[in-house]
């Protein structure tokens, strides 16, 4: 009896050690930041890190959504001032009478020896082509979505037909085992499972979607609402001029170890594993004609029903 | 009055054994069961039988258990789960048990209710998240309620049946005694629906943790929920079931402790 009493003033002991409220500097604004904790936000902790908010009068409370689920509706809500997504969540959103604005660049595609996304297979399945996976399917991570779309695409350019390949939905993490179970025919991969994968063998990557149909494809970007945009003009103005600051300190030091440590830190992800991944360079801007690009496969894929304006969407600041 | 003793008589009896020397073969014999399963999940892992990059063996599983035990980290996040349980589990034994009693025995409040309560009960929450962060974002405020609202329906239908199941023969009593309607709530209805009240007070327990964790997984930077999600994009599949084991070791703990205030807290209300 007296074993349990002491149990539960031990239960309510531990529910109280709740962890201690962070002070915040007073003469900073707080910006919440919804991110999706890889390599692809590496420039913006680049930028927390080395302070560049902070000389602004910012700070930066970043939020990890795993992938970027909770980026959008909290954006729309009110929880978050700025959401990093993908460019097809940004211009299904917009299509759905939401207002966001793009107010900067988050990653792209541009060399296609630094892309270690990829289409892969059982390299014994003799699978080659998108015409080799008609009847058969690809694991994509959600379907609608940007994966999904360049898969598609991949299939189409590589003579399938997108629609008589079945899109199974897989997690990242466990697009490996699906594949080597063959729970899927081919499967689309990212880093840092695709690393890890291809190093193990039996796989081989029979694609690059990203780079092999639309190189220079602006994958990612930092995305806010026009709500915020008229609100609180300033502090996003300054929001992107740290982010540039710290875009150009990543594309200085991408083979510094520094920045391994710094994905690190935020990711978990060992030193060891991330040296596996090419680390692309990040862009300044966002391309205008990139993104249009991709708003022509939605519609070919019937993701949107007609072209969006574009120059509604991308505010000024991120070209 | 007599009938009360006899429920609460029965009640030891059923829990009685429980805790003899029977059921402690019986645990030995599930304590081998999981022995012999851990061993044969660290043999698969060790001699290649499962090759993935998401199947550690045991041994390495329990180094990073120990590793995070060093750390402190994965008490905090255990911490931070467990308080946005304990919240959403607060107010819903309090909304269940209040609303099962009331609407048992308040015609009015029952076709008022229950046809909402009956709507929104099936509905799974993880498919209710998404609309629900536009109007509660995605902190404290979202996680609580999505705990609070899963855990009040078992709390909720347990109470309600227990009350509608009360033998009409004690009210009936009571009423001849000209027993006032809070005196009879007092006095038989609870007495008699506790034991119910209590298997949903239960019920919730387990459920309160398991979808705190999900709602952990949706958003946000702590948590076990979090945690998770991280360790498993970050290829750290020991550190993820590492915390899968504190959580599993939490549950138990917890309905240990549950048992326990079972054990002694419904024969003293029986009782008064």
């Amino acid at each position: 009896m007296r074993r349990s009493l002491l149990s539960i003033g031990l239960a309510m002991i531990w529910l109280l050690a709740v962890p201690v409220s962070r002070t915040q500097a007073a003469d900073l604004e707080k910006i919440r930041v919804s991110i999706i904790p890889i390599g692809d936000v590496a420039p913006l902790f680049a930028a927390i890190q080395n302070g560049y908010f902070r000389e602004l009068g910012l700070e930066i409370d970043t939020t990890p959504s795993a992938g970027g689920a909770a980026g959008i509706p909290g954006l729309v809500g009110g929880s978050f001032d700025i959401a990093y997504g993908n460019v097809v969540s940004a211009l299904l959103a917009a299509q759905q009478g939401l207002d966001v604005k793009v107010i900067a660049a988050g990653t792209n595609v541009t060399d296609p020896k630094l892309d270690a996304t990829g289409i892969f297979v059982k390299s014994d399945g003799g699978i080659k082509s998108g015409k080799d996976l008609e009847g058969k399917s690809i694991g994509v991570n959600t379907r609608n979505n940007v994966i999904w779309l360049y898969a598609r695409a991949w299939v189409k350019a590589t003579g399938g037909d997108p629609e008589r390949v079945t899109f199974k939905e897989v997690p990242f993490p466990q697009m490996e085992d699906a594949l080597r179970q063959q729970r899927v025919d081919a499967a689309f991969m990212v880093p840092p499972f695709s690393a890890v994968a291809e190093q193990k063998g039996g796989l081989s990557k029979v694609g690059s979607p990203y780079s092999d149909i639309q190189p220079g494809v602006d994958v990612g970007q930092y995305i806010t609402t026009g709500k915020v945009l008229a609100a609180k003009p300033e502090a996003v103005r300054k929001f992107v001029t740290g982010l540039r600051k710290g875009v150009e300190w990543y594309n200085a030091n991408l083979t510094n170890e520094a920045l391994l440590t710094l994905i690190s830190g935020y990711t978990k992800a060992d030193v060891a594993l991330l040296k596996l991944v090419p680390v692309p360079t990040a862009p300044l801007r966002t391309d205008v004609s990139q993104v249009r690009k991709t708003m022509d496969m939605m519609i070919d894929s019937k993701l949107l029903p007609a072209p969006l304006d574009l120059d509604k969407i991308i505010d000024s600041q991120a070209l | 009055m007599s009938a009360v003793d006899r429920l609460n008589v029965s009640d030891r009896e059923r829990s009685e054994p429980r805790s003899s020397r029977e059921w402690l073969g019986g645990r030995a014999s599930g304590v081998l069961l999981i022995v012999a399963l851990l061993s044969l999940w660290e043999l698969s892992s060790r001699l290649g039988w499962v090759v993935s990059a998401y199947w550690p063996p045991v041994s390495q599983i329990l180094a990073a258990a120990f590793a995070q035990l060093m750390g402190g980290e994965i008490l905090l996040s255990l911490a931070a789960t467990m308080r946005r349980a304990a919240i959403g589990y607060a107010a819903a034994s309090a909304a269940g048990i209040v609303l099962g009693i009331v609407l048992a025995r308040s015609r009015l409040l029952r076709c008022g209710l229950l046809p909402l309560i009956e709507i929104v009960r099936p509905m799974p929450t993880p498919a209710i998240i998404p609309p629900l962060i536009l109007f509660l974002g995605v902190d404290d405020a979202l996680k609580i309620f999505i705990v609070a609202l899963a855990s009040f329906f078992p709390i909720f239908t347990t109470t309600y049946a227990g009350v509608a199941a009360v033998d009409d023969t004690l009210i009936q009593t009571a009423r001849t005694f000209r027993t006032s309607w809070a005196r009879t709530l007092y006095a038989v209805v609870l007495p008699a629906v506790v034991p119910a009240i209590a298997a949903g007070l239960r019920t919730a327990t387990g459920l309160c943790i398991v979808v705190a964790v999900l709602s952990e997984m949706i958003a946000g930077s702590s948590g076990i929920g979090y945690y998770l999600i991280e360790t498993q994009y970050a290829m750290r599949p020991d550190l993820m079931y590492a915390a899968v084991l504190y959580l599993a070791l939490t549950g138990y703990a917890l309905n240990r402790v549950f048992l326990a205030i079972e054990m002694r807290a419904i024969p003293w209300m029986g009782k008064s």
